[in-house]
């Protein structure tokens, strides 16, 4: 029989790319298009796929050998109808189910009739966000045998697909263009920016593809069986997954549940017209509408809102509470709300929506509230008001599982639920919804379920709001401060002294840290200014440090950086400070 | 609906702030009288607090590690008094629940340690018992002041945390060497050396010091061959602490000689045929010598303070008794053994040996003791070293008596003679004074009439 030769397809002008997974190994039946190695550019990875479905009879590359267009990499007998070619991703499920490790499960499992397991795994992850596949690479590098289940057809949850990611390459778009505007005031005048609005989604798909696409590699490479389609609990020792294929049911031994959470569909608005948006939608960004009202005056609320305001439109925001980013630190939100006015049609505080309807013109909106807007009709509405966990939308009863009234699931301090062997983590267990909050207590729980010892150590999660200017904060703030009587003193040091930021023309902003009296210990911070979000982790691990204010001031800041600012406020707490004059301490 | 009843922290002797070290039920459970609510541990025993009636469980006003004394309440009961039968029967469905909470697998603190099969095996009840089990609190991950303000959190890294988690160490114990009290991984380690010093992973305060021991070998038997593990109960793991630091922080010097107790023996089997319900055992005459002995030589019936400079002198006279128990060693405490006569105290040490063995000893009747001594003369044995009950100073060991060729000084004699075995604690007393302690002790038991002088 001939053989087919697999060669490495045009990679575009890159030569010498390296192998770096050998995907396939001779005698494995491979499908046409089924990968056979990974290459990996200095942009991205991808597969050299097989020609022909087959059998690989000889692999011609090793690791790390270096490709170019047209290298032999495999050599694929083809098959000719009689052989049947297994699909990689479908596991093999065991006919022994039912019978071994699976009988302490049986009795279980008999209520749900005498179906056997699909699929038998040590660690089953119920949804692959960035808590959920944290979980799952963690457990498998653990050496647990480890299932991936996915509801959608590529890994990464929300925070990959259609939350922190693609809104931060577009949030970096409206940054560019703000701060081209703002370069007129300094004598360099750009002409207005025209927008290709397919190319600019294209960057942000392609941005999110190839972190995506990152994952399922990883997830290959490590071994993670993942599997697509909803999945639903039916015993404690169970989960039905839909797949295209059929459902498919998973056994495993302990489960992490990381299903994550959806915008809150406030009811009364006219859902079922495409021109009132969730956060999802109103990142697929389908078109730049002339006005844009926005509800919700939070994080996600304020990053859209900045986002489109800069792409062109008319953006009103109106927020039920008496400010913007409710809970935040008041004068943290000052310069973000002034910048904000004076770029927006509006913010309307202490207002909410009364009565919303689709029109042939638009969205026909009624306010009630302290400050109605005048604009009655927007082109589109993005809702904005919060995301409610997913806990009843995974057959948790069937599991034994405690869901609270609002679809949380009560967790300890190791992420078990009230069944020891059912762990929870990410959205699904409570505020703060950050993904770096659940990727921790993913890693957490994975660790857990492999027999380490471990728990919550964690004091403090550090919390941003990607707008511009970019507002930052982390453990005790003033507000709690004030609320609970602590013994805390706050010093502040304004960006007006920053050299660095007067440099970018962003004096506005400030970075507050917050110490207790007694020890002199860092407590909190919270920061306002372009990259807040980043000067934010010295304080968070200063907290977790137990860093003295002259700790923080004695160790050296590089000059000029914003960073500088943290040092500079902890010197002004100190009363050591020199950049200003430092306030009478007693 | 009637108001709740009171469940109060009952007679516990002299205990005061005694740590509430395991809560037996929670809010919502039904309960019937007397069944154990939570389990307070002295440094003697553990012991529940019983519930005063039948019902249902308001409210828990304790929690783990809360020190409690005589009186405080610990839980409000609903009481299901007039309830239906149905309802009562309710309770019984209610044990499985209980039972599997002992399971080490659902201990949501010490997880990893369990075996997950045992879990599983455990998983039906769990779920028919419904949401009744292991209800998580709410998320960890709220964060609040608590969790950071430098007076409510232990000051030690995140590192230094995971060491110590890993450890099982409770941060809160640990004394911080660092600037600042901050505790430093070394700190952490000298803690789990100290507890491991002190025979257990409780820890015995700070007062031990680090013995700089190396750590407990850790090794896997199940290489060597099949094994099966065991937890101890909890009065060994209590008394261990103890024994532990006893034997680790009191030079012990043990001192043997015998006594011919061939007169005493003839005295006892004819009191026994006079006292036909009451066992007299030889353990009551070496009560009484004990204390001619330590109204003889004041010292040893003394207490050294924690620095080791101070002698405290009793004047009066409680003897300790160890007794074997299936659970353990406890040493219930015999009151004024001075004042009592053989026979009375014959009754009384009869009492409080069926009370141990029956677990019904309370903290208060182990408590108060000035000298132990522990018999093994009902079973075998020359000669041994008892551990001196801190904070006394000498404990008598007692092994099995035989009869033996005694020199009269014209001819052998067959004597009885007890062997006797006297740990002290050679901070307070020297080897003369000890000598001369079992010396008259042997001299009282070999003539008691010597008990009237």
């Amino acid at each position: 029989m001939d053989l087919t030769e697999a060669k490495v397809p045009d990679i575009g002008n890159y030569h010498d790319v390296p192998v770096i997974e050998l995907l396939v190994k001779p005698g494995d039946l491979v499908k046409k298009d089924q990968g056979l190695v990974t290459l990996e550019s200095d942009k991205a990875t991808m597969e050299v796929p097989s020609p022909v479905a087959g059998m690989v009879r000889e692999l011609k590359v090793q690791l790390n050998d270096k490709v170019s267009e047209g290298t032999l990499v495999a050599l694929i007998e083809p098959a000719d109808g009689a052989v049947s070619v297994k699909h990689e991703h479908v596991s093999v499920a065991p006919e022994t189910a039912g019978a071994g490790p699976a009988a302490m499960v049986t009795s279980q499992a008999a209520r749900d009739g005498d179906r056997h397991a699909d699929i038998e795994c040590a660690l089953l992850v119920l949804g692959a966000g960035p808590g959920g596949y944290t979980a799952a690479f963690r457990g498998a590098d653990l050496g647990l045998d480890v299932v991936l289940v996915e509801r959608y057809p590529s890994l990464g949850g929300v925070c990959l697909n259609v939350g922190c990611i693609p809104s931060k390459a577009l949030l970096h778009t409206a940054e560019v263009i703000d701060a081209a505007a703002a370069m007129a005031a300094h004598g360099l005048t750009f002409g207005p920016p025209t927008l290709d609005l397919d190319r600019l989604r294209a960057f942000k798909t392609g941005v999110v593809a190839k972190l995506t696409g990152g994952l399922a590699g990883m997830a290959r490479q490590r071994k993670v069986r993942v599997l697509h389609g909803a999945g639903l609990f039916v015993s404690p020792h169970e989960l039905d997954v839909a797949t295209d294929a059929g459902v498919k049911r998973v056994r495993f031994e302990k489960a992490i549940v990381a299903a994550g959470s959806r915008a809150l569909k406030l009811p009364g608005f006219p859902w079922g017209d495409p021109r009132v948006m969730d956060s999802t939608d109103a990142l697929s960004l389908t078109e730049i509408p002339p006005t844009l009202l926005v509800v919700g005056g939070g994080i996600i609320g304020l990053e859209m809102a900045t986002v489109y305001a800069s792409l062109g439109s008319r953006v009103t925001v109106v927020e039920l509470a008496d400010q913007l980013v409710p809970g935040c630190d008041a004068d943290l939100v000052r310069p973000l709300q002034l910048r904000l006015s004076k770029r927006l049609e509006g913010i309307h505080l202490r207002t909410k929506v009364a009565h919303a309807e689709a029109g042939k013109d638009g969205i026909h909106v009624k306010f009630e509230g302290a400050s109605a807007p005048s604009r009655n009709v927007y082109d589109r509405v993005l809702v904005a008001v919060g995301r409610t966990p997913n806990g009843n939308a995974i057959g948790a009863a069937a599991a034994g599982m405690i869901v609270d009234g609002r679809g949380y699931i009560p967790v300890d301090a190791q992420m078990r639920s009230n069944v020891p062997h059912i762990f929870a983590i990410g959205d699904i267990v409570g505020n703060p919804m950050l993904a770096h909050k659940a990727t921790h207590e993913g890693k957490l729980a994975a660790e857990v379920a492999a027999g380490h010892k471990r728990e919550w150590l964690a004091r403090v999660i550090p919390a941003v709001a990607y707008t511009d200017p970019e507002i930052a904060w982390v453990g005790v703030s003033e507000r709690e401060a004030k609320e609970q009587g602590l013994a805390t003193e706050s010093a502040k040091f304004p960006w007006a002294a920053s050299g660095r930021a007067l440099g970018m023309d962003r004096g506005e902003g400030f970075t507050k840290l917050i110490f207790d009296t007694a020890t002199r210990r860092i407590v909190g911070g919270g920061i306002v200014g372009p990259h807040a979000g980043d000067l934010i982790a010295e304080v968070a691990l200063a907290i977790e440090m137990g860093a003295e204010a002259a700790d923080i001031g004695h160790t050296i800041h590089p000059h000029p950086t914003l960073g500088e600012t943290v040092a500079m406020a902890a010197e002004l707490f100190e009363g050591s400070i020199t950049d200003l004059i430092a306030p009478k301490r007693q | 609906m009637p108001s709740p009843i009171e469940a109060k922290v009952p007679d516990i002797g002299n205990y005061h702030d005694v740590p509430v070290i395991e809560l037996l039920v929670k809010p919502g459970d039904l309960v019937k009288k007397d069944q154990g609510l939570v389990t307070l541990e002295s440094d003697k025993a553990t012991m529940e607090v019983p519930s005063p009636v039948a019902g249902v469980v308001r409210e828990l006003r304790v929690k783990l590690d809360d020190k409690v004394s005589e009186g405080a309440i610990v839980a409000l009961i609903e009481s299901s008094v007039g309830a239906t039968e149905s309802r009562v029967q309710a309770i019984e469905p209610a044990k499985p629940a209980q039972e599997a909470k002992a399971v080490p697998a659902t201990d949501a603190a010490n997880p990893s340690a369990a075996p997950d099969r045992a879990g599983d095996a455990s998983l039906e009840r769990r779920v028919d018992a419904g949401a009744a089990t292991h209800r998580p609190t709410a998320p960890p991950v709220r964060f609040s002041a608590n969790a950071v303000m430098p007076e409510r959190v232990p000051y030690a890294t995140p590192a230094v945390r995971l060491f110590a988690r890993e450890l099982g160490v409770d941060l809160a114990q640990v004394a911080g060497s660092g600037k600042g009290g901050r505790v430093l991984r070394e700190d952490v380690q000298a803690f789990v050396r100290q507890a491991f010093a002190a025979g257990g992973a409780r820890g015995a305060g700070s007062g031990g010091a680090g013995l700089g021991l190396l750590p407990w070998p850790e090794i896997d038997f199940s290489k060597f061959g099949p094994v099966q593990t065991q937890p101890l109960s909890k009065i060994k793991r209590a008394s261990g602490s103890n024994l532990a630091r006893n034997w680790a922080m009191i030079p012990h010097v043990t001192q043997h000689d015998v006594a011919d107790i061939t007169e005493m023996e003839a005295f006892r089997k004819q009191l026994g045929t006079e006292q036909k319900d009451l066992k007299i055992t030889p353990l009551v005459f070496l009560i009484k010598a004990a204390v001619a002995a330590l109204q003889r030589f004041p010292i040893f019936n003394a207490s050294l303070d924690a620095k080791g400079e101070t002698l405290t002198l009793k004047q009066y006279f409680h003897i300790g008794i160890a007794v074997d128990t299936p659970e353990g060693l406890v040493v219930p405490v015999i009151r004024d053994c001075d004042r009592k006569g053989i026979l009375e105290l014959a009754r009384e040490l009869a009492l409080v040996s069926a009370k141990a063995r029956d677990r019904k000893l309370t903290p208060a009747e182990m408590s108060g003791g000035c000298f132990s001594i522990s018999s093994l003369g009902g079973i075998g044995g020359t000669a041994f070293t008892p551990i001196i009950n801190a904070p006394e100073v000498a404990i008598l060991g007692v092994s099995k008596s035989s009869m033996q060729p005694v020199w009269s000084g014209t001819a052998f004699e067959p004597r009885l003679m007890l062997p006797l075995s006297l740990s002290y604690d050679h901070r307070v007393i020297d080897g003369a004074a000890a000598a001369r302690f079992v010396a008259y002790m042997a001299l009282v038991l070999a003539d008691l009439r010597r008990l009237m002088l």
